[in-house]
């Protein structure tokens, strides 16, 4: 396999701590006999205030990639470290309390609560938190401010509009003040016009708010917002790009050639 | 699949049927067992009601308790399984619009439906029938016990009762296949898609309205109670509809308005700051309350005629004896008739009986108690005047007030105002100095036996022989005697009662003797609890399915949201407590309320009862939270099953 190097290293993002640091990690599906290898040995460092893209084929391997990142699912194999906790080692319980103290999330399909209104879906993920109803208040809307949702505190998910379902849903995300944020194709149910105005939110409260974010997609216009695009084949790592100080156009480009590489076996022919 | 899209054919029908039927194990299963519940119970009651031993000893009021509860079987058992059939269609919707999406016509789709549902029925007739052949014995048992059959008892395999509930069945399968053709002609493809993501949304309800019906719900049931308590007069039958309507119909406004307002007010105080257990209890609830307002109204309102059904023919049960007791002090008694009570006695020393014998003297008089003693218009009745000493040389163990005072006796008609009436009160002679003698006692029980209509007012010797003196003069006025036999050995009983019972023997009112009497009443009584008994079970089990059922549909809308709860990182213990929050809610609200309508039912019959109801009322009150609990319980694990495996 062509190991196709692409490292431009931005120096001034060395002095920065590392949010998350995954080494060697392997997972694999089915039973004896039946093994399927998804992850085959996948080492990454995030550094905080990265907005990290990870791209590829279908069945490389993305969405199991941060579903084990994310604490979802488990690696059969490999260290994860996120803030220095290794949660590869961290029971159940432990691992759901780390997810609602550190993790964000944020899906495809929103995964909004319908009997809840938007502001209530926002604050579900402190309610069990230590946090006092003042501060609580004070940032919801902030963050609703910065999405620009504040009118629909009191909707319901039924009544608004995609777009809004996805801010609502990132303002989850955000509410508990995360290490990091998971997004899955945030984008993936979205028309254009809402899905680029989510991006460029998303890289805004990044870099205002130096919140990590790490965001799995296939369409290379999404990534394009990132500051980093791992892209992922059969398992491994393929290759890595930086933004850097380029425009959105070239980096833009820059991705469409690697995928153009990249997806020639598979992409194209599904 | 060629086969299907080119017209389908008799045979890749069936096969269709019996694929989806393979696949869809989960869904049906409700659904199949709702139908052999139901096939069970009413077999069981089938084979009661023709069973020869039942029939032997049934009268004709056990005929027809037993008709009547047959009727209102067959009504519950109808609704249940249409309602069963209801979710369950409602849980297939998706499944049903696919059959039409890859080109099914509505009638293939119909005609599928109707080939399952007729499977299914004859497999629930099958298995509940054999089930309820074992079960119905220990029914039979029961039934026997209870109404104090000792010989030997056998089920006889009973024809009648498989064809009775064979034909019954098949009526409740031919509704609920209409129901599923309704189902599939009336819904458009794309109701049938988003059938299982409805629900109402919460409105903000109008604050003016909603509080006025929210309080009105209130009013009415606080009316109903109130007037619960005050039905005693000529409206009787009047006023039990009038509280039926309005605690039915404030329960009704209570689930539709007055909780949602205040969830709803509960909710916006929150200020958005709901937090994990509210958005998993007060959530939910609000969003389908309206739908449920119908069947939780259905189910407090089952729940609280189960219970006071249940409760009152346990009491009746329970106070079978006591009741016999007070009513008949002597085991028989004669009146006025020397040459029958010297016959009996000389048949009973011949077998060998032992009994005490007394004969006690009546002055009778005609008599009117004191105005305002009994409601309405005081009337004449006369009255039996006793010495307190000749009744306890018969054997009754009685001492009067002193002073010339008296203690009055009438178990049958005086107990509905003996608490009501404030000692003491004074008893009008109807001679022509209207002689008043004062009542300083209530008795509790009888001392002669009811079947003289007597009131009976006991007296000191003394008092008793000089109103003798004074009236025994006076235009209707008697001096009657009665003979009163106590037998001795309690195994004699039996014998005795049949001899009193000769036909040569008579009475000048109705012919009884505690033992006999006794039989009876305890074999009515126990037809009736068992009856009732049955009934409330089938109720219990029914609204218990019920919300059972509703609960599980809910579970799989709901187990998106615990997947996502997972996700954000909350532990299924977490999530787990607001579930429990929202059955507490979802199971405790209907039967706290059914408890407490029961509870007022019960306070407005208890005039019925000479004794203390409150042993028999508990007992049925718990039993009935018991077997509800059991069901919150299921329905608990079923969501811990769901949450668990939403990750």
């Amino acid at each position: 396999m062509t190991m196709l190097k692409n490292t431009k290293i931005d120096t001034t993002q060395k002095a920065k701590q590392t949010v998350l640091h995954a080494q060697n990690v392997r997972k694999s599906f089915g039973s004896r006999g039946n093994v399927q290898q998804v992850l085959k040995g996948i080492d990454l460092h995030v550094e905080e205030g990265e907005f990290v893209g990870i791209m590829g084929p279908s069945g490389a391997g993305k969405t199991t990639l941060l579903n084990v990142l994310a604490t979802i699912d488990r690696a059969t194999e490999g260290t994860i470290l996120i803030s220095g906790s290794d949660i590869s080692r961290m029971k159940d319980a432990k691992l759901s309390a780390f997810r609602r103290d550190q993790l964000g999330f944020i899906f495809q399909d929103y995964n909004l609560l319908d009997t809840l209104t938007v502001k209530e879906n926002i604050l579900l993920p402190i309610s069990l938190g230590k946090m006092k109803k003042k501060e609580a208040e004070a940032e919801f809307q902030s963050i609703s401010s910065i999405l620009g949702i504040t009118e629909l505190a009191d909707k319901y998910p039924h009544e608004i509009s995609g777009g809004q379902k996805q801010r609502t849903s990132a303002a989850r995300a955000l509410i508990n003040k995360p290490s990091m944020v998971f997004a899955d194709e945030p984008t993936g149910a979205l028309d254009s016009k809402s899905a680029s105005s989510l991006l460029g939110t998303l890289a805004d409260v990044n870099q205002k708010r130096e919140v990590t974010i790490m965001m799995v997609t296939h369409d290379p216009l999404a990534s394009s917002y990132c500051s980093r695009v791992v892209f992922l084949k059969d398992g491994h790592i393929y290759s890595e790009l930086y933004k850097g100080s380029k425009s959105r156009q070239a980096f833009f480009q820059e991705i469409m050639n690697v995928q153009a590489v990249l997806g020639g076996d598979s992409v194209d022919t599904l | 699949m060629s086969r299907l899209c080119s017209g389908v054919t008799a045979l890749t029908l069936f096969d269709l049927v019996i694929r989806s039927m393979r696949k869809n194990i989960k869904h049906y299963y409700l659904y199949f067992f709702a139908l052999i519940l139901s096939v069970v119970l009413y077999f069981v009651f089938a084979t009661l009601q023709y069973d020869s031993a039942i029939l032997e000893l049934s009268g004709t009021n056990m005929g027809t308790a037993f008709q009547a509860a047959g009727i209102l079987l067959l009504f519950i058992a109808g609704i249940f399984v249409v309602y069963a059939n209801s979710i369950f269609l409602k849980r297939r919707s998706r499944e049903i619009g696919l059959y039409q999406l890859i080109g099914l016509t509505k009638r293939v789709v119909a005609r599928l439906l109707i080939v399952e549902n007729i499977l299914l029925g004859i497999g629930a007739l099958i298995i509940g029938i054999a089930v309820g052949l074992l079960v119905s014995r220990v029914f039979l048992l029961l039934l026997m016990k209870l109404i104090g059959y000792e010989s030997f008892i056998e089920v006889s395999f009973s024809v009648a009762a498989v064809v009775q509930t064979i034909v019954v069945f098949i009526g409740i399968f031919a509704l609920t296949t209409v129901q599923m053709i309704v189902m599939v002609f009336r819904n458009t493809l794309l109701s049938l898609f988003n059938s299982d993501k409805a629900g109402e949304h919460p409105k903000k309800p109008k604050t003016g309205v909603s509080a006025a019906f929210g309080l009105l719900g209130l009013l009415l049931i606080g009316f109903g109670y109130w007037f619960s308590g005050r039905m005693l007069n000529e409206l009787f039958f009047f006023n039990i509809l009038i509280v039926l309507a309005t605690v039915i119909a404030g329960t009704y406004l209570l689930f539709r308005v007055t909780i949602s307002w205040l969830l709803f007010k509960v909710r916006s105080r929150k200020e958005g700051h709901l937090g994990l257990l509210n958005s998993l209890s007060l959530a939910p609830l609000m969003h389908r309350l309206k739908g449920n307002a119908n069947s939780l109204t259905v189910i407090t309102i089952l729940s609280a005629m189960t219970l006071t059904m249940v409760a009152f023919s346990y009491a009746m049960y329970y106070e079978t004896e006591r009741e016999t007791d007070i009513r008949m002090p002597f085991d028989f008694m004669f009146d006025n008739n020397e040459a029958q009570t010297n016959e009996i006695m000389g048949e009973m020393d011949q077998k060998g009986i032992g009994y005490q014998h007394g004969k006690v003297d009546m002055l009778v008089v005609p008599t009117m108690f004191e105005q305002g003693v009994f409601p309405g218009e005081s009337f004449e009745r006369p009255t039996a005047i006793i010495s307190d000493k000749q009744l306890q040389a018969a054997g009754i163990d009685i001492v009067a007030p002193k002073d010339g005072s008296a203690s009055y006796h009438d178990a049958s008609s005086l107990s509905m105002f003996a608490d009501s009436v404030d000692l003491p009160i004074k008893i009008e002679i109807q001679d022509e100095d209207r002689t008043t003698v004062e009542i300083t006692e209530m008795g509790e029980r009888n001392v002669i036996n009811w079947s003289l209509f007597y009131g009976q007012l006991v007296v000191s010797d003394e008092t008793y022989q000089s109103l003798k003196n004074k009236l025994s003069g006076m235009e209707g006025a008697k001096i009657e005697y009665i003979d009163g036999f106590h037998i001795l050995e309690e195994k004699d009983q039996k014998t005795a009662s049949a001899i009193f019972q000769q036909p040569k023997y008579t009475s000048s009112g109705p012919h009884v003797d505690y033992y006999s009497s006794y039989e009876e009443s305890v074999q009515d009584n126990g037809l009736m609890i068992f009856i009732a008994g049955f009934l409330g079970l089938v109720f219990l089990i029914s609204t218990g399915s019920i919300l059972y059922f509703k609960q599980m549909t809910e579970a799989e809308q709901e187990k998106k949201s615990y997947a996502t709860l997972r996700q954000l990182g909350f532990t299924g213990k977490e999530i787990m407590k607001g579930i429990i929050r929202k059955q507490v809610f979802v199971f405790g609200l209907p039967l706290a309320i059914g408890l407490l309508h029961s509870v007022f039912a019960m306070k407005a019959a208890s005039f019925f009862f000479q004794s203390d109801i409150l042993m028999p009322a508990t007992l049925a009150m718990g039993v009935y939270t018991l077997i509800y609990t059991a069901f919150a319980f299921l329905t608990i694990g079923y969501y811990r099953k769901t949450v668990n495996a939403a990750l």
